[in-house]
């Protein structure tokens, strides 16, 4: 299917088109979804440097116990800062904001998104909100309160809350627009011919995420706004001098921060489910049941967010019964771990860098999903509540699932983004090195947890400290290999080798034309006649 | 003038003693709410035949204590209670009805019928409020009673009484369910409360909208627009409509398919 689509060499790529525009122009004003995508994806690259750099602070504060670099304030607002940077600018809207902006369009075989200026507004946006978030960082002192804001201490501190909380306000209609543009572009713009069900797993988890990102958001925005209400007029929403509700707060903040995890991690999903068929020469094992996994996890994900409570005092009731929805949602997800590993099944894998991103993520996003259930259990949950085993949970999730995916994501579609190809063994060197250092970083993290050592404190009892060394230098072992991915995609991306339209034999439309992409992706919109992941 | 001064000077020591523990309480309001009114209690109704006052309650009931010659707050209050019933668009006497009962055993039924007539010329739906507004005298047992179930306290004064102004809204099967504070009602309120206790009782649909919308603020005591509900209702809607929108309306067709 590729040879009737030769790369035509007249054409320029969206790279070279500059639309009579100079300098950083080309970029800032440009309209094509590709170059959003880029922009998207090196503001965040800054700010995951910046996020990076403070992990890696608390992490080296943490290899003795006592004060080692940085005392308590410091540590509190590094890891509020941490948390706010890692989830609100770079893990929510990391794989729909870079690769869905980038791919959508080329995997449906549309020219581009269905609002392509509301889509550079929607970046206009982003960049606002997280100009907001740094800003934080100056006058009063960076927040103190933790990426969730609690209430009552987040209007009570005096500490520069409220610029984070904006932040995260303004961010949140960027993610809205965005969800807002891919559901419309996947309703009205796919290829004829390619039925809902003919349609790859990216897309289709790009929609699924969609419909958080319009109806979760806004009520993170309306939490947000009432806590500005609270700070600044005195309002007593969560106040319970003034007859206010801190528990109401976490309703609010949850409603959101939990759909928000499944914003993060399903198309992480989706890019595994594109990665895993190519590498095994195989159509996707369940490809309906995967579809209908994605829409279950974003469905009953909404009602999952009390356990994230079981501690905060509601009624047995709802604690059973968000016990109850957080097994049920883990159903979804375990399908899926399943299909993959079916799909692997007598295929001819190949382990080629994309496919030991993707088999790497399912083997942290195995352990983050079933230590999630411990935390989803009501009797366990009061055990590890507030200690290291939840920061080590979250984070084989969160940074190994939606990380690794990324990651993988990005080794795969490389060639088609830049037009070259990276450097092979450099890639395989730096994530045998990240994943080493991933997992001793963050595995000590549960054996911590569950002898007892809370989260969130720059100290420690002197019993707790071994691990804490090896965690330490995990986290350097993993910076090491960040930084060698980092520079070897980097330098690729100037001087790689000239990669072909198509270097993995894929299947989807994205494949069909030119690596890079030339501006308006298809001369002619293709005709879908078959099903996806169809390999001969 | 001299009523409302009065009015004000009651209501001041209503809410000082209010401060004090239930059993302390000697003129005010105990509330009782989700207690039982005693439904076999007899009144004198405005024929002075003597009636049980659970065969009359069937429907929601503003349930409200007086006496007749009173100089103080039961004009005032009285006449909040008529603006109210007037400013909403219930119908009185069918889907609620108001008892104004005496508490001053010593008072006639000639006398309330008197106080009845005045109040249902200031009416316009004095129709209505004919036989939805009744009222009631009763001996001084039955008075201590009811007026004991409703946490209603008063106190003599020489010919008078010191005593609140407030409220009881009963539903059809006696429980109380709420107690309105004050001489002024905001109709819309009056309206929220009788839908309240109107319980599974069918009303017009607009109404179980506003019920949602709108819940009680005990602190406060009013309602207030509950506005996690109405956003998240707000947002629910809107993606519904963009969803079936996107389904239902058909795509145009583009120059270049």
């Amino acid at each position: 299917m590729i040879e009737n689509n030769e790369v035509n060499s007249e054409n320029k790529s969206y790279l070279q088109e500059d639309g009579g525009r100079k300098g950083i122009f080309r970029w800032i004003l440009s309209t094509d979804h590709k170059r959003i995508a880029l922009l998207y994806m090196y503001a965040m690259m800054c700010w995951f440097i910046v996020g990076v750099t403070l992990g890696l602070l608390m992490k080296l504060e943490l290899i003795a116990p006592g004060k080692t670099l940085i005392g308590a304030q410091a540590y509190n607002a590094t890891f509020t800062v941490h948390g706010v940077i890692m989830i609100f600018l770079i893990v929510i809207p990391g794989l729909p904001a870079v690769f869905g902006n980038f791919l959508l369009p080329l995997m449906i075989g549309a020219k581009d998104v269905a609002f392509p200026r509301l889509n550079l507004f929607s970046w206009y946006i982003y960049v606002l909100g997280s100009i907001l978030v740094i800003s934080s960082l100056f006058g009063n002192g960076p927040p103190d309160t933790g990426w969730t804001f609690y209430a009552p201490y987040s209007f009570r501190t005096s500490t520069n809350m409220l610029p984070a909380a904006l932040g995260a306000f303004v961010l949140g209609f960027a993610s809205i627009l965005t969800g807002l543009n891919f559901i419309v572009t996947i309703h009205r713009m796919r290829a004829p011919g390619m039925t809902w069900f003919k349609m790859p797993l990216f897309p289709w988890t790009l929609y699924g995420t969609a419909w958080i990102q319009l109806l979760a958001t806004p009520i993170v925005g309306i939490t947000l706004l009432m806590v500005a209400g609270e700070r600044l007029l005195g309002i007593g929403f969560f106040d319970p001098a003034k007859g206010g509700d801190p528990l109401l707060y976490q309703h609010l903040f949850w409603i959101y921060s939990h759909p928000a995890v499944y914003i993060m991690i399903l198309p992480a999903m989706g890019a595994i489910s594109e990665i895993i068929p190519t590498f095994t020469r195989k159509t996707i094992y369940g490809y309906k049941a995967i579809v209908l996994s994605t829409l279950a996890i974003a469905f009953v994900g909404y009602f999952v967010w009390g356990h994230h409570m079981f501690t905060s005092g509601m009624s047995g009731t709802a604690l059973f019964a968000f016990s109850f929805l957080t097994f049920l949602v883990a159903i979804p997800s375990a399908i899926k771990v399943f299909n993959w590993i079916a799909t692997m099944h007598q295929g001819s894998i190949t382990t080629e860098i994309p496919f030991l991103w993707a088999a790497s993520f399912i083997f942290v996003f195995m352990i983050g999903g079933l230590t999630g259930l411990v935390l989803g259990s009501l009797a366990t949950n009061v055990h590890v509540h507030n200690t290291a085993f939840v920061v080590a949970h979250f984070h084989f999730i969160v940074f190994g699932g939606t990380g690794f995916a990324f990651f993988g994501a990005m080794h795969y579609w490389f060639p088609k983004i830049y037009g070259r190809m990276y450097d092979k063994s450099w890639a395989r060197t730096g994530w045998i090195i990240f994943f080493i250092g991933f997992v001793t970083l963050y595995g000590p993290m549960f054996y911590l947890g569950i002898k007892g050592m809370p989260r969130r404190y720059f100290d420690y009892l002197e019993e707790f400290h071994g691990p804490n060394i090896i965690s330490s230098l995990g986290a350097l072992v993993l910076v090491t290999g960040f930084l060698i991915i980092l520079i070897n995609l980097v330098k690729s991306a100037r001087h790689g080798e000239k990669a072909p339209a198509n270097p993995w034999d894929g299947t989807g439309l994205e494949w069909r034309v030119p690596s890079p992409p030339p501006l308006e992706n298809f001369e002619e919109i293709p005709v879908v006649d078959k099903a996806t992941y169809k390999f001969d | 003038m001299k009523r409302i001064v009065f009015a004000s000077l009651v209501m001041m020591i209503v809410t000082t003693v209010g401060a004090q523990s239930d059993d302390d309480v000697e003129v005010g309001m105990v509330e009782k709410l989700d207690q039982y009114i005693p439904m076999d209690a007899r009144l004198i109704n405005e024929n002075g035949d003597t009636v049980v006052i659970g065969d009359l309650i069937d429907k929601p009931t503003i349930l409200n204590f007086v006496y007749f010659r009173c100089p103080g707050i039961c004009s005032p209050l009285m006449e909040g209670l008529a603006n109210a019933m007037d400013g909403n668009d219930l119908v009185l006497g069918e889907d609620y009805q108001a008892f104004t009962i005496s508490f001053d055993p010593r008072e006639g039924t000639e006398l309330g019928v008197n106080k009845k007539r005045n109040y249902l010329n200031l009416m316009k739906k004095s129709e209505q409020a004919q036989k939805g507004w009744l009222f009631f005298t009763g001996d001084s047992a039955n008075i201590a009673e009811l007026t004991d179930a409703t946490g209603f306290r008063y106190k003599p004064a020489g010919n008078d009484f010191i005593h609140a102004a407030a409220l009881i809204i009963v539903d059809p099967k006696g429980k109380i369910t709420r107690y309105m504070n004050g001489i002024y009602f905001l109709p819309f309120e009056l309206k929220m409360t009788m839908l309240e206790a109107a319980e599974s009782k069918s009303g017009p649909t607009i109404n179980r909208v506003l019920q949602f919308c709108y819940s009680y603020d005990p602190e406060g005591q009013k309602y207030v627009m509950n506005i996690t509900k109405v956003a998240g209702t707000l947002i629910i809607f809107m993606g519904l409509m963009l969803f079936l929108v996107l389904v239902l309306v058909r795509k145009r067709k583009t120059s270049n398919v």
